[in-house]
């Protein structure tokens, strides 16, 4: 198991008290795996990629039963033990890439940032320039073939989808065990965000690096993904094999939003109304008790208001009283 | 750069023309006769009527503006009508004597004023900041006027540490070339050379510090601000998520671009340098444009107010065009949206 995490809550103040922005939620991610996380803005899918990376300022709160990357539990690490970790093993690309990349300085001097001491030989001259040539081959790697451009470009010159290369090519510099990609793509054309996936997925059948991919969408994710996690309003919902999980949900909110998916389209009839989930996500300040989904969800039942147990079956989980799907257990 | 480099200095020749404009005005509106306000020269000097021949007196408004021109470009400001010294040429000394106390206030403003920003905002609501804010409020809040007599008074005064007032002791007898005092003794290679030296330098310690508390005030805020705002962008989560060491992410991300935000403000603080330095030239009598302004205005020596408004508001002007071009030149991703805006 490369990534643990059980029970992570992260908490929040608020002037009307302590909220639970993400309820004991669960991930487990094995090496060489691509797993999604798909959960709608705001559901607090993010919140866990930054637990991950210890990015979380000092007024969230985070709480877990385990939050373990290898044999390091993070947790307990101080921020410069953890960035040594992170900087090495686990990489993270984000949304919006441009506004993660220094204004002030050109590509290629990032680049040479990401590029570790220990993969350099030789006096100072010589480290210079073999750095130089790491920085080239990172930018040959990711789909970059005029490098000499590029390196004496400033972020500003570049598109939405060059600057992402130049993220994934600084995440790919140490050869991650673990890469976090916080909806690389949202901000992208279709075309663009294929040649991402397919720039990710080279690097995943390659290194056997590890993708947790973070998405909204369900349409939107990587085609390789071989696990699902589905997130709602700080809670997971579900989590199992891609085709497993979007052959046969067990979850009630994996059925609605698969119904207003392009997997579905055939299904429905031509000019109907697309089945959406009545009612908004709530806010934090008024968030339901026990499952949050309850409010929205068709088959809530009384027995709802108390938070459902992730129940395990074979390689899959959820967290319903009342899954869909099951034959076999009645 | 070409293109913002044309549009600036064409922006600065534009405001200088218009500056020009307003001086030829002043010699119009001041109370008084035209030729004498921008001359010096009074009616019953026998001078007169060449200079009245000269400056177009009788011609119409243009040809008199056109020789006014004329006039100002060959260094011919006219003379004081209280001494009858020669404006330019009095003016070129008290400029390099007020450029020494500027400048080097702007340095020590500078040197110290930085690093502590710097500091403050890494320290961000830690005792550090809330000490460093607490001085700097206070010491923005000291009117200089009264800052400087009360140094006088402790420090000259009743310490005798050193000199109350003046540029240099006149025993030590430097010719002024520069009226910057360092560099005329510099020039003039007395035998006495650090002597003189080291009696210049007590004599600029009180109004170059006192000069440089508020700008290092001002500094010290900007420079946390930016700081804090820096600190909050992305790409220093990305230097982080790089496995980059604090200290790393802090002088080779967060810094430069925190000072690129205070070099875009530095701009605002070169006026108020200049206005403290002509009421702290006032108090150390120390024989710059300021005080020789704040005279003229007194004794109302119109040819004298007109010069020194000229080279005060050109001097403010082009160092913040200086700062505009550089900062665009530093900075290249600010070019593209900097078109147009001054």
């Amino acid at each position: 198991m490369l990534l643990d995490i059980r029970n992570l809550t992260i908490s929040r103040d608020t002037p009307t008290g302590r909220v639970q922005v993400l309820e004991r939620v669960n991930l487990q991610i094995n090496e060489g795996e691509i797993h999604t996380l798909v959960g709608e803005s705001g559901s607090g899918k993010s919140l866990i990629a930054r637990a991950i990376m210890g990015f979380l300022s000092s007024n969230w709160h985070i709480q877990a039963d385990r939050l373990w990357f290898e044999e390091h539990d993070l947790l307990t690490l101080t921020a410069s033990q953890r960035r040594h970790i992170i900087g090495v093993d686990i990489a993270m690309i984000f949304q919006d890439a441009k506004s993660y990349l220094d204004p002030n300085l050109t590509v290629g001097e990032q680049l040479g940032e990401a590029v570790l001491d220990q993969d350099l030989s030789g006096r100072w001259l010589q480290r210079r320039k073999q750095r130089k040539e790491r920085v080239i081959q990172l930018l040959h790697r990711v789909g970059i073939k005029n490098h000499e451009s590029m390196m004496t470009s400033y972020a500003h010159e570049l598109s939405e989808g060059a600057a992402q290369k130049i993220m994934i090519a600084s995440a790919i510099a140490h050869r991650p065990k673990l890469l976090i990609a916080d909806e690389p793509t949202s901000t992208m054309e279709p075309a663009t965000r294929q040649q991402i996936y397919r720039l990710l997925a080279q690097f995943h059948a390659r290194y056997g690096m590890s993708i947790l991919l973070i998405s909204q969408d369900l349409g939107a994710i990587m085609k390789e993904t071989e696990r699902l996690s589905m997130i709602y309003s700080g809670q997971l919902m579900e989590t199992g094999p891609t085709r497993a999980l979007l052959d046969k949900p067990h979850h009630p909110y994996t059925e609605a939003l698969l119904n207003t998916s392009l997997y579905r389209q055939s299904q429905r009839e031509p000019r109907s109304r697309l089945p959406t989930l009545a009612g908004t996500e709530p806010s934090l300040q008024h968030l339901p008790i026990g499952c949050r989904l309850g409010p929205r969800c068709a088959n809530a039942r009384p027995k709802c208001v108390q938070t459902p147990e992730l129940s395990k079956l074979r390689d899959r989980a959820f967290a319903c009283h009342y899954p869909l799907n099951l034959e076999e257990k009645e | 750069m070409t293109r913002y480099l044309f549009r600036q200095i064409g922006l600065l020749l534009v405001t200088l023309w218009l500056l020009t404009l307003l001086t030829y005005g002043l010699g119009h509106w001041f109370p008084g006769e035209f030729i004498t306000n921008s001359s010096g020269i009074f009616p019953d000097d026998i001078r007169y009527e060449d200079i009245v021949e000269q400056r177009a007196g009788d011609a119409g408004i243009l040809s008199q503006y056109i020789a006014y021109l004329q006039h100002l470009f060959s260094g011919q400001w006219g003379v004081s009508l209280l001494d009858g010294e020669p404006v330019f040429e009095q003016l070129q000394l008290r400029f390099g004597a007020t450029l020494e106390v500027a400048l080097l206030a702007f340095l020590l403003a500078l040197i110290p004023g930085i690093p502590l920003g710097v500091l403050a905002a890494l320290y961000f609501r830690k005792p550090v900041d809330h000490t460093i804010l607490t001085i700097s409020l206070s010491g923005y809040s000291i009117p200089v006027f009264w800052f400087a007599q009360i140094a006088i008074l402790v420090i000259a005064v009743h310490w005798g540490m050193v000199p109350i007032s003046g540029q240099i002791n006149p025993l030590y007898d430097i010719p002024p070339r520069t009226g910057s005092i360092l560099l005329d003794i510099m020039l003039a290679q007395p035998s006495y050379l650090a002597a003189a030296l080291h009696n210049a330098l007590l004599h600029m310690v009180l109004p170059v510090s006192i000069l440089a508390v508020m700008p290092m005030m001002l500094i010290i805020r900007l420079t946390r601000n930016a700081m804090l705002d820096v600190l909050q962008q992305n790409y220093i989560t990305a230097g982080y998520a790089k496995g980059l060491s604090t200290a790393r992410v802090i002088w080779s991300h967060a810094i430069p671009n925190a000072m690129q935000q205070l070099l875009r403000q530095l701009g605002a603080l070169i006026s108020l340098l200049i206005t403290n330095t002509m009421i702290v030239e006032v108090i150390f009598s120390w024989p710059g444009l300021g005080s020789w302004l704040v005279r003229s205005i007194y004794e109302r020596d119109y040819p004298v107010i007109q010069g020194g408004l000229l080279v005060i508001a050109a001097l403010i002007l082009i160092v913040s065009i200086i700062l505009n071009l550089f900062h665009a030149w530093r900075y290249p991703q600010v070019r593209k949206d900097l078109y147009g805006t001054p």
